[in-house]
């Protein structure tokens, strides 16, 4: 598999581990099939459970938050077989089938893949042609017509936004623990990647309110470092934040 | 027709970052018929594409856009000092495909249908702007709606969301893996 920006993003956060190559339950049953050259209209449970079991058996170690959908797969196998074995006050119709949900489900999913595989040639042959769009605006030289913001457009900037936030009225039950250090790493990485920031754009994307709070300090905080310059290009139009060229060397900031 | 219709629009196409629409063509020729504008454009992209040119006219997310032809890849990447192009991870991919195909969707529909919790995943197109939000589903706990993006269809060089694979390309291609 080729590693991607994509993936080594999803790496860095550590929990993102897959269960070798299978995306999911789905992904994993369907191979079972494919292996097995079973018809998928009519699948013998119990073999492809024990297949399913003894594949999750080498794992070693389960990871119970990423692998929690595994199990419930397995367990669903397992139900729907003890559905079909089991003797009833009420015989079931003789043309309703246990497993009837379990192949509409696999046939979605099916059909989902082969869309991933076509616009993953989609996405192939777009990857070899250029727009102008991919040259990034390099920061401008010269003062222009650029405003170097002040610190009240930011706040203003900053109020609006938060006031917007408020009204969404989400409920956070447990909100993770972020560090300034650690979100300024963050866009500052950002800023390496793209050139350049929308300030309201990146603030509005933060999760939380707390989340956004910290973000709009550490950018404050980068700014008076010298480390990115907040330009807004044009009266009234969206402020941007780019890395200083002639940057020092990033201090190491308390968290 | 207009005389120098084509190279007018060929201009307007030239100075556009964005792919231009024909709605934007119509604005500035308010005098040109719009069958006259259609063809034009149609000339000028084959004329593109039968040229011995480095770059063509695609049509791509509603408008037209000028881009090299995939034989320049290689220099181009040296230029923007580039070594490959970013591709979407095949757990994005597949988020963003469930998005795709049955939009406008919340984020518990998106995770049945891959049996995959997709939190991480549809976050990470959030964040590329492949996909956004567009409102909340009148249902217990006011989910999110998602939808994708138009740089979700440049991303592809899709037109529309029409352009999507149909139904009888994906069961085509089904049938070739099962058999």
């Amino acid at each position: 598999m080729i590693s991607t920006e994509f993936e080594q993003a999803e790496a860095q956060d550590g929990y993102q581990v897959k269960l070798q190559v299978f995306e999911g339950p789905l992904d994993l049953l369907l191979f079972l099939i494919k292996k097995k050259k079973i018809d998928i209209h009519d699948i013998p449970i119990a073999v492809i459970t024990g297949e399913y079991l003894e594949y999750l058996g080498r794992k070693e170690h389960i990871n119970l938050d990423r692998e929690a959908e595994f199990l419930l797969m397995a367990a669903l196998l397992i139900y729907i077989k003890s559905q079909m074995l089991l003797p009833r006050e009420q015989p079931l119709e003789p043309d309703v089938d246990q497993r009837q949900e379990l192949v509409d489900h696999l046939e979605d999913y099916q059909k989902l893949k082969a869309a991933c595989s076509l616009l993953r040639e989609k996405e192939d042959e777009m990857s070899q042609i250029w727009k102008r769009t991919a040259l990034a605006a390099p920061l401008p030289e010269g003062d222009l017509d650029l405003i170097e913001v002040s610190l009240f457009d930011l706040a203003e900037s900053f109020f609006t936004l938060m006031k917007r936030k408020q009204n969404e009225s989400r409920r956070i039950i447990k909100g993770k623990e972020i560090s300034m250090a650690e979100k300024m790493n963050e866009i500052v990485a950002k800023l390496k990647e793209r050139g350049f920031l929308d300030f309201l754009e990146y603030l509005d994307a933060q999760e939380t309110l707390e989340e956004a709070l910290i973000a709009f300090f550490c950018l404050l905080e980068l700014i008076k470092a010298r480390l990115v310059v907040a330009i807004q290009e044009q009266l009234f139009h969206t402020i941007k934040v780019w890395l200083r060229k002639d940057a020092p060397a990033p201090a190491k900031v308390d968290s | 027709m207009m005389e120098n219709l084509k190279e007018i629009i060929e201009a307007l196409i030239f100075i556009s970052v964005e792919p231009l629409t024909l709605e934007k063509m119509k604005d500035v020729l308010t005098e040109v018929p719009e069958p006259d504008i259609e063809q034009a454009v149609g000339e000028l992209v084959s004329h593109y594409e039968s040229a011995n040119s480095a770059i063509r006219i695609i049509h791509s997310a509603g408008g037209y856009v000028f881009s090299t032809k995939p034989a320049y890849d290689p220099y181009v990447r040296h230029l923007l000092q580039i070594e490959r192009k970013k591709k979407l991870s095949s757990q994005a991919l597949e988020t963003l495909s469930a998005v795709a195909y049955h939009q406008p969707v919340t984020l518990a529909e998106i995770s049945a249908i891959r049996s995959v919790d997709s939190t991480y995943a549809l976050h990470t197109l959030l964040e590329n702007k492949l996909i956004k939000i567009v409102g909340r589903k009148e249902a217990p706990g006011r989910p999110l709606i998602y939808r994708t993006t138009e740089k979700f269809l440049a991303y592809f060089g899709l037109n529309s969301i029409e352009d999507l694979p149909s139904e009888e390309e994906l069961k085509k291609l089904m049938q070739e893996e099962n058999a």
